[in-house]
Order: C-alpha cells, then sequence, then structure tokens
C-alpha cells in the first residue's frame, strides 16, 4: 500500500507520478460527488455538484466564505446527510466504512476539544473508539511535536498546537485520505511550512489529499489541482500545472471565475 | 461497541467535570440532610415517616445528578465539537449512543451510592447528636442504596436521551433541575395521583422509604425503566437523523 517515497517534489514531475500510483490504488476514484445537493430550508448550500479526485494527489478545493466548502466536506464524511446525490469516499458513504479512521482522516474545525482534556488523553479516547493501539499516540505525538504538551490540558494550548492536535486525530488510523477545512488559519510561517512538507509527503505515498483554503498563495504552493465552487456549483476542476502552462496565475483563474460568477 | 464504552469511560475519567458535580452533589447532599435533621422540631422527626425528610435527599440528588452526568456526556459534546472527531471514528452514531447510556449509567451508580451513603451518615449522626432514635430498619440499609444506585443508573440515560434531543447544555441541565425540584413537587402536591407517577418520585420510590405517597418498590423500577428506555430512544432517533454542525 506504500509506494517508495520520493526525495525531492518539482511541480514538472507531478504528471510522472501518477503511473507509479496506477498500481498501488484501484483505479476508482479516491472521492466522488456526483450530483450532490444540500438545502437547509429554501437555502441551498450545495448544488448539483459533481467532482471525483484521484489518488496520490494533494487537491485544492477553493470559494469565497460561504461556498459550501464545508458542506461539502460534512456531507462526504457522513456528519450531513445530502438533499440529493451522493457523496462517495473510496466507493462507499462514509457511514458505511469499515474502519473509517483507517481509511479517512479529517480535521474539520481547529477546536474540537474539551478544554479540560489534556491533548495525550483527547487522542486516547479517539484511539480506543477506533481500535488504534495506544503506541500510536505517542508516535504522532511525536510527530507533530507535542510531547512536551501531551500532558496539558488542551485550553492551554496556543492555536497552532490545537492544529497540530487535530492532525494527529486525524492520522491516528494511517489513513490513505486526508480531508482539512481550512488548515492554514493560526499557522505560523514555520508551521505552514511544516504542514506544506508533511502533505507533499502523505500525497508522494500514493495517498490523497483534499484541503480546502481560501488563502490561494498558500494553495499554489501545495498542491496539484484546485476544485473552484462558488454559491454552491462548481466553476472549475484543474490541475495547477496547466494554469501555470497557459501562464496564468491561480489568483488570476480565481478572481475571474468567482467575479464572472458574481456579476 | 466495546470499543465506543472503553473510549466512553476514558471521556469521563479524563476531565474534572465528574469530580466537581460529585463534589457538588455531596455539598447539596449535606446541606439539605443536617438542615432537615437539625432544625426541624424533634416531634416531627419521631417517626419513620417523619425521617424520610431528612434520608429522601440522598437518593434525589443521587438521581438528579445521575441526570447531569448523562446530559453532559451528550451536550458536552456537542458543546464543545469533540462530537465530530467522535463521529468521524464511530459514523454508527447508534453505537455511540448506546456506549454513552451504558458509561454514564455506570458513572450513575457511583453518584447515587456515594448520594445515599452520605445522606445515611450524616443524617444518622445527626439525629444521633440530637438523641432522637434513627428509625432505619434492615430493609432500609438494604433498599436505599441499592434503590439510590438503580434510580440514578436509570436517571443517567433519562439526562443522556434528553441532552441528545435539546442539544443545548444549559437548556438541558435547568430542565432537569426544573423538572426535579419544582414540577414535581407541584405535582406531587396538587396531582398526587399523578405525580407519583412522574419519574423523580418513581425514582424516590425504588428506596422504599415514602410507601405512603410512592408507588411500591418494584414498580417504581419498572416505571423508572421505562422512562430510561423511551427518552435514550427518542435522543437515539434524533443523534441518528440530526446534521452535525
Amino acid at each position: 500500500m506504500q509506494p517508495e517515497a520520493r526525495t525531492e517534489t518539482q511541480s514538472g514531475e507531478q504528471a510522472r507520478r501518477r503511473p507509479a500510483l496506477a498500481e498501488a490504488a484501484p483505479r476508482e476514484p479516491v472521492i466522488s460527488v456526483h450530483a450532490l445537493t444540500k438545502r437547509y430550508g429554501d437555502v441551498v448550500a450545495v448544488e448539483d455538484l459533481t467532482f471525483s479526485l484521484e489518488a496520490g494527489t494533494v487537491t485544492g478545493f477553493l470559494g469565497p466564505n460561504g461556498a459550501g466548502k464545508t458542506t461539502t466536506l460534512r456531507l462526504l464524511l457522513g456528519l450531513a446527510r445530502p438533499t440529493a446525490g451522493e457523496a462517495l469516499v473510496f466507493g462507499c458513504r462514509y457511514r458505511e466504512l469499515d474502519s473509517p479512521a483507517r481509511r479517512v482522516g479529517a480535521v474539520l474545525e481547529s477546536n474540537d476539544f474539551h478544554p479540560g482534556r489534556s491533548g495525550r488523553d483527547h487522542l486516547r479516547v479517539l484511539a480506543l473508539a477506533a481500535e488504534i493501539p495506544r503506541s500510536r499516540v505517542e508516535e504522532l505525538l511525536a510527530l507533530v511535536e507535542l510531547e512536551a504538551a501531551a500532558g496539558r490540558r488542551v485550553k492551554t494550548y496556543s492555536l497552532g498546537m490545537r492544529q497540530r492536535l487535530g492532525l494527529a486525530g486525524a492520522l491516528l488510523g494511517d489513513p490513505e485520505l486526508l480531508i482539512l477545512d481550512e488548515p492554514a488559519n493560526g499557522l505560523d510561517p514555520a508551521g505552514m511550512h511544516w504542514l506544506r512538507g508533511f502533505l507533499r509527503r502523505f500525497a508522494e505515498e500514493g495517498r490523497t489529499v483534499l484541503v480546502s483554503s481560501h488563502v490561494l498563495a498558500e494553495v499554489a504552493q501545495t498542491v496539484d489541482r484546485v476544485v473552484i465552487i462558488d454559491r454552491g456549483r462548481l466553476l472549475t476542476t484543474v490541475p495547477l500545472a496547466e494554469l501555470t502552462g497557459r501562464g496564468q496565475t491561480l489568483e488570476e483563474v480565481y478572481l475571474g471565475l468567482t467575479a464572472g460568477e458574481a456579476s | 461497541m466495546t470499543a465506543q464504552l472503553r473510549a466512553e469511560l476514558l471521556k469521563h475519567r479524563s476531565t474534572f467535570t465528574n469530580l466537581g458535580l460529585l463534589l457538588g452533589m455531596l455539598g447539596l447532599v449535606l446541606l439539605a440532610v443536617l438542615l432537615h435533621a437539625l432544625s426541624l422540631p424533634a416531634d416531627r422527626l419521631d417517626s419513620a415517616s417523619d425521617q424520610v425528610e431528612v434520608f429522601r435527599f440522598g437518593p434525589l440528588l443521587g438521581a438528579l445528578f445521575a441526570g447531569l452526568v448523562g446530559a453532559l456526556a451528550i451536550t458536552g459534546e456537542i458543546r464543545h465539537g469533540t462530537i465530530r472527531p467522535t463521529f468521524l471514528m464511530t459514523p454508527r452514531r447508534g453505537r455511540v449512543v448506546a456506549a454513552k447510556v451504558l458509561a454514564s449509567g455506570l458513572v450513575g451508580i457511583v453518584f447515587g451510592l456515594v448520594a445515599v451513603g452520605a445522606a445515611v451518615g450524616v443524617g444518622s449522626a445527626a439525629l444521633a447528636a440530637r438523641g432522637v432514635p434513627v428509625m432505619l430498619d434492615g430493609s432500609d440499609y438494604t433498599l436505599l442504596p441499592a434503590g439510590g444506585m438503580a434510580a440514578a443508573a436509570l436517571w443517567a440515560p433519562i439526562g443522556l436521551g434528553l441532552g441528545a434531543l435539546l442539544r443545548n447544555q444549559v437548556a438541558t441541565l435547568v430542565a432537569i433541575f426544573l423538572w426535579l425540584f419544582f414540577v414535581e413537587n407541584l405535582l406531587l402536591d396538587f396531582v398526587p395521583g399523578a405525580g407519583r407517577f412522574a419519574p423523580g418520585a418513581a425514582a424516590a420510590a425504588i428506596t422504599g422509604l415514602d410507601p405512603d405517597r410512592l408507588l411500591a418498590p418494584a414498580l417504581g423500577v419498572l416505571l423508572l425503566a421505562l422512562y430510561a428506555a423511551v427518552t435514550a430512544a427518542a435522543g437515539t432517533i434524533a443523534a441518528l437523523r440530526r446534521d452535525v454542525a
């Protein structure tokens, strides 16, 4: 399940990554969203949205505030039910996965912790529920560099520490797919640099990342392709290399699409 | 479901919330029991039914605080957002709620035992200090702790189910408090025929302290189990159907 890790990343090499990964992962898309619609009363949060993600890619999920990004992620993760259409991970609804934590890791909010529980106990609770060995908790505390703070209550953590603890929780089951909602919020430059390197390595192992963001400069440095939505509808899905090949920047394309939509 | 149960038990153990609740409960038990045992005139404390006024606060407060434990087990997760990682780890939400029912019921048993133990110990000591003979008999010493534990174990799922329905932490805690200390008192005073079938009165009945006004202990435990099952089932359905924000 773990193809050879590559040492160096350059955007020009991205096209070459795919064939090697085809052996590791089935051709079935990791995420497939089809005609997905979610309405809350009269408000349409997501409307007839269709896109899919292949293994081994980092995809940026972009759109203005209120575009429906978070709703889409919640529908994918079984936290909310679609009004129509379907949102599948590994060809199943999330609720039907046998051991979801071992397939999919997700961080939706940066502060989903009990303030009075220690970071270590937070992870142990999740590990118990997912039947993940306790040693894995210590591994992840080391990976996100929270060993020293692990015994402290989360209320004493900085926002960056909470982001890392959330990520550790998502990675407990060593998942193949990682879904992050606005992970850049609250990260300092060093934290951002660390996260970017982490996501690249994760994808190079043939795994898949879907990361929502509205920090375009950050996205442009991290992702292989972008899915841009606005008002619940798909505007475009395109490999980043294709944009740069046409001499466009992500910002130009994004602003052109979202402005066109608004007028 | 064992995995979820172990996770829920660790949630109970890994914060100071339950310890705070336990201390709060003990404080209220001592206050209520001592006030009644020391300030009621001696001629209103000489029969077994008079002394109900002293000892009944043990099982009552045990059941109340077990209800709060159950309510916090779900509303605390909603309030702090941990419900999201919880449901991501276990998307089959029925398992989560069932594990919460069991775990908070177990914690409730501890609360019930502590409350009854404190009420009987402190109440008996206070009465003895005033020279009033304690009218509890051998069966009371069995029924009180057993009934207190059963009442608390069954009130935990009631609080949990109510919390899953209301979702708001403060609203749920206030509702439980008002129901047990206000609404049920009014019911028992003004419509005792109906009031004794209410869930707080059913919990009190299990201890057998007040057989004149309340149901028989066996009937009380059955009725309370029915309340617990219905509330927990309603809470489960709500948790299954509703979107998580």
